[in-house]
């Protein structure tokens, strides 16, 4: 571990500073490693998430415009939610992307091919690769698209949530873009900039308890081959396009599982890790617009679509209530909160921790970045808190949607009528406080590691923690407010 | 496999819907689909769903045409929120059908005549539309309802 009287290098990247705990998974399932290392692997997970999608869809269209007796709404926006949010991404990193059916067509067209390897040439693989292969602009590479798309889907959330043709005709252009864009750009150029789902998942994924590295760094730098962003006859190149010798991150790499397959010195692996202690920087504003954009739509959710106040649900709830106005209001006023006053609350408390530490060594810039982690805890365990009542009070709905998917009448397993029968709603703020409780720790965990490989002085480490944590606090405390009145 | 699934699942729905479906009632069985929206306070043989939910109106159905001794299953539907469903000179009814939910009605239309049907229940500004009449075709000389 770091110690508050080291001197730390500036240019050490924090996140390499005090390594914790991890285990290797690989080593102790073997059979683990043999199952991902099936070429059939990711399409046997996908399948049958393709086929639920592929349902999903055709029960937007043709089943009821009903929300809450459509599989599409009810397994996507409750059952799917909550899994994901809560369990995926906290245990299993982007383990979603693994199986996700988003981009199965796209990579279809782009490798010609859905579960074996086309050795050969590509500029820059090993691979044979289909379509135009260009360059994804570098303007964009980065993920404010994920950012802008993700909060314009969510200030349409009320009818997102509610509505099942919405839900499918955003879901069909998704599929689409994804497999446009594997036609004309190189590898997952959607999942990697464009898809909003994806912007969130790398962000929360830096909590993760696991996450794939190499298991001997040296190799990897060693390597002749670079099988893992190369490709090879064994596996493809990589398609997030990251290169597991500097991997040092979750964000970016989509356990998709094919530098396992291709790296010829079996030197890729599976490591459980403590929650929310290893990936702790960020590196671009955009993951700092990030961090913010989805902290301020957990509130501005938790406030639509839990809190007592009807005129904002009709704003929100423009379809139904057709109050252009108010709509517009609460949409400016959403954005406003997520891409300006959030952001600008945050880089004030920076500004004062800067003064307050008297940090003149650092620049404001390198300490909004870094002490931005502390968002990253926050706003997951914010999100997990926002979906407990969504599923302990409508959860009920999943069982009579399995009976009855599209709303035409079914009854599957005889479970079409069962009644909405919210579980333990009492119980919810008992639930959701400790689990913003435990943001708040492990955001002011993330801020006190950061700051301890930037400031070796004690003093000046708790100085320039106080305002940020102050902020983090406050935010606890609304949300704690909205939550338990 | 993903070729038989892209194909596969819509047509095993459209069996249901079609073949299926039919075939859980009595041959001769005569099968209504009548789903009320609140916006027009219109009862329809139109399926809403998805897809023309927002910006198709559905054809109101004012009266159904049946022939006398036809034995009928009316599957009742609320596209938007609570209706209820009554046929009172049938004594049938009323009875809740929730949005998105699907209710089974079954009578015999013995004798030929005009049966009114109708929401029970104020369910919009429009629930006072929300009417519309079976009418039984059949021997003249018979007594009505």
């Amino acid at each position: 571990m770091a110690t508050a009287n080291q001197t730390i290098p500036s240019f050490v990247p924090v996140e390499t500073l005090a390594k914790p705990w991890r285990k290797d998974v690989f080593a102790c399932w073997p059979w683990l490693k043999r199952l991902v290392k099936m070429r059939s692997f990711q399409f046997l997970v996908i399948l049958p998430n393709l086929f639920l999608f592929y349902l999903f869809l055709i029960a937007g269209v043709f089943g009821t415009p009903v929300g809450n007796r459509n599989i599409i709404i009810v397994f996507v926006w409750i059952l799917w939610w909550f899994v994901l949010i809560a369990a995926m991404v906290p245990f299993g990193s982007r383990l979603w992307c693994t199986m996700c059916p988003l981009p199965f067509f796209g990579d279809w067209l782009q490798r010609g091919a859905v579960i074996g390897v086309r050795p050969g040439k590509s500029a820059g693989t090993e691979n044979t690769f289909f379509g135009a292969w260009r360059r994804w602009p570098k303007q964009l590479s980065n993920i404010w698209l994920q950012n802008f798309g993700f909060l314009f889907l969510a200030t349409f959330s009320a009818l997102l949530v509610t509505r099942p043709i919405v839900s499918a005709l955003v879901f069909g252009v998704l599929i689409l873009l994804a497999a446009g864009l594997a036609v004309v750009f190189r590898l997952r150029t959607f999942c990697n900039y464009v898809c909003p789902i994806s912007g969130f998942l790398s962000l929360y994924s830096m909590t993760s308890t696991v996450e794939l590295r190499s298991t001997d760094k040296d190799v990897c730098l060693k390597c002749k081959y670079k099988s893992c962003i190369r490709g090879s006859d064994k596996g493809w190149a990589c398609p997030w396009n990251v290169y597991m010798g500097k991997l040092d991150r979750n964000n970016y790499c989509g356990l998709c599982f094919e530098c396992v397959k291709s790296c010829p010195h079996d030197n890729i692996s599976l490591f459980l890790r403590p929650f929310a202690t290893s990936d702790v920087g960020l590196r671009g504003y955009d993951e700092v617009w990030k961090a913010s954009i989805m902290l301020v739509l957990a509130f501005t959710y938790s406030v639509v679509l839990l809190g007592p106040w009807g005129r904002l649900k009709d704003w929100a709830n423009v379809s139904e209530v057709h109050n252009w106005r108010g709509f517009g209001l609460f949409a400016a006023g959403q954005a406003l909160l997520a891409l300006v006053v959030f952001p600008g609350l945050y880089y004030l408390s920076v500004r004062l921790a800067k003064w307050y530490a008297r940090a003149d060594s650092i620049s404001t810039k390198e300490l909004f970045l870094k002490y931005a982690y502390m968002l990253v805890p926050m706003g997951l365990l914010a999100w997990i808190a926002f979906s407990v009542p969504l599923i302990m009070v409508n959860g009920s709905y999943i069982i009579s949607v399995a009976s009855d998917p599209l709303g035409w009448g079914m009854n599957l397993f005889h479970s079409s009528e069962f009644a909405w029968a919210p579980l333990y709603p009492a119980s919810v703020p008992f639930i959701q406080v400790p689990i913003l409780l435990a943001g708040l720790y492990y955001g002011l965990r993330g801020l006190h590691k950061v700051g301890s490989g930037l400031f070796p002085d004690p003093q000046q480490l708790y100085r320039s923690m106080t305002p940020p944590a102050v902020l983090l606090l406050g935010t606890t405390l609304v949300f704690m407010k909205l939550f338990i009145g | 496999m993903v070729l038989l699934m892209l194909i596969g699942l819509p047509a095993s729905l459209w069996c249901w819907r079609h073949l299926s479906l039919p075939h859980r009632y009595p041959p001769a069985t005569k099968l209504i689909t009548l789903t009320a929206t609140a916006d027009g306070g219109i009862w329809t043989q139109d399926p809403i769903v998805g897809y023309n939910y927002w910006w198709r109106r559905p054809n109101r159905t004012e009266q159904v045409i049946l022939n006398q001794g036809e034995h009928v299953v009316v599957r009742v539907r609320s596209a938007d929120l609570l209706h209820s469903f009554a046929i009172p000179i049938l004594r049938i009814g009323p009875l809740d059908v929730p949005a998105g939910h699907t209710l089974e009605v079954e009578f015999d239309a013995k004798r030929p005549g005009v049966l009114t049907f109708l929401c029970w229940q104020v369910c919009s500004p429009e629930h006072g539309r929300l009417h519309g009449r079976f009418v039984v075709k059949g021997d003249a000389t018979e007594e009505g309802w």
